[in-house]
């Protein structure tokens, strides 16, 4: 059962990359192409668990779908964008809504239901344990440039988003 | 059976060429910052694929995460981008009130 398991959820994430990625460059209406990106990241994180990189799945989901998605949303409140229909975005189409609700929701209650507690839990970490050896000790000085970098990024974009008082 | 790497690899080049496609032909600014979070997540991709296969040949040692490590340093190099990205684009949003870029022509010679 698990051998077509894994080409099946390859084939569904490829899917959902590409064409929420296709959407992303073609469409027109800046709302729905930014909720498509946060998709096509968070087909991403399925990819990064199917490679067995499960802290960069962690980190895509925090990072791409969190942080980045509700900051280029906020960008697009803030800018005028291009006259479009401002219609009802979400309410519109709860049919679909439901339908994917549904479908997401029904294997997770399989999941849930069937689950069983295993005697012997697991003893491997992931991939957490080496990852986090290899990048405190080979390249602990890269992190801490990537600090400081993230430092100066928080203070220019702060600079350059001041209004001066006067 | 298991998904080859040259899969993943196709799924990766595909996003890359979507965003920087994106990238040159729209005109919207934010839609371009989106396009290249596409074109630096495809390369996301790549790094943890390459970086497993290498894991599963043995060649190196099988806890190297040097891939891993590169895709944490791609992460943070992603988010300054689009902070200052978006902090450039209000400033100059302040100046002139559009997003588009054609209209942004201030340093044409």
């Amino acid at each position: 059962m698990f051998d077509i398991l894994e080409p099946l959820l390859f084939a569904l994430f490829a899917l959902g990359i590409i064409g929420a990625g296709v959407c992303v460059v073609v469409l027109r209406r800046i709302t729905a192409q930014a909720l498509l990106m946060a998709l096509t990241f968070a087909c991403m994180a399925g990819m990064f668990l199917l490679l067995g990189a499960e802290t960069i799945a962690l980190f895509q989901v925090l990072i791409y779908v969190g942080a980045i998605t509700i900051l280029i949303l906020f960008g697009v409140m803030f800018t005028r964008q291009d006259d479009r229909g401002y219609g009802l975005f979400f309410q519109r189409q709860s049919p679909w809504a439901a339908a994917l609700t549904l479908v997401i929701a029904l294997p997770v209650a399989f999941l849930a239901f069937s689950f069983k507690d295993p005697s012997t839990p697991s003893p491997k970490g992931g991939d957490l344990t080496p990852l986090a050896g290899s990048l405190f000790t080979d390249y602990a000085f890269p992190f801490e440039i990537a600090s400081v970098l993230l430092l100066a990024a928080l203070v220019g974009a702060i600079v350059l988003v001041k209004r001066d008082e006067q | 059976m298991t998904v080859p790497l040259g899969a993943f690899i196709a799924v990766s080049a595909v996003l890359f060429f979507l965003g920087a496609g994106g990238v040159l032909v729209r005109r919207n600014a934010v839609v371009i910052l989106m396009c290249v979070e596409l074109m630096l997540n495809a390369s996301n991709l790549a790094l943890v694929a390459f970086s497993r296969r290498a894991g599963q040949l043995g060649a190196g040692n099988p806890l190297d995460q040097r891939g891993s490590v590169f895709v944490v340093f791609v992460l943070v190099i992603a988010a300054a981008e689009v902070a200052v990205g978006l902090a450039i684009i209000l400033a100059a949003y302040r100046n002139r009130p559009t997003v588009n870029v054609d209209e942004l022509h201030e340093m044409k010679g």
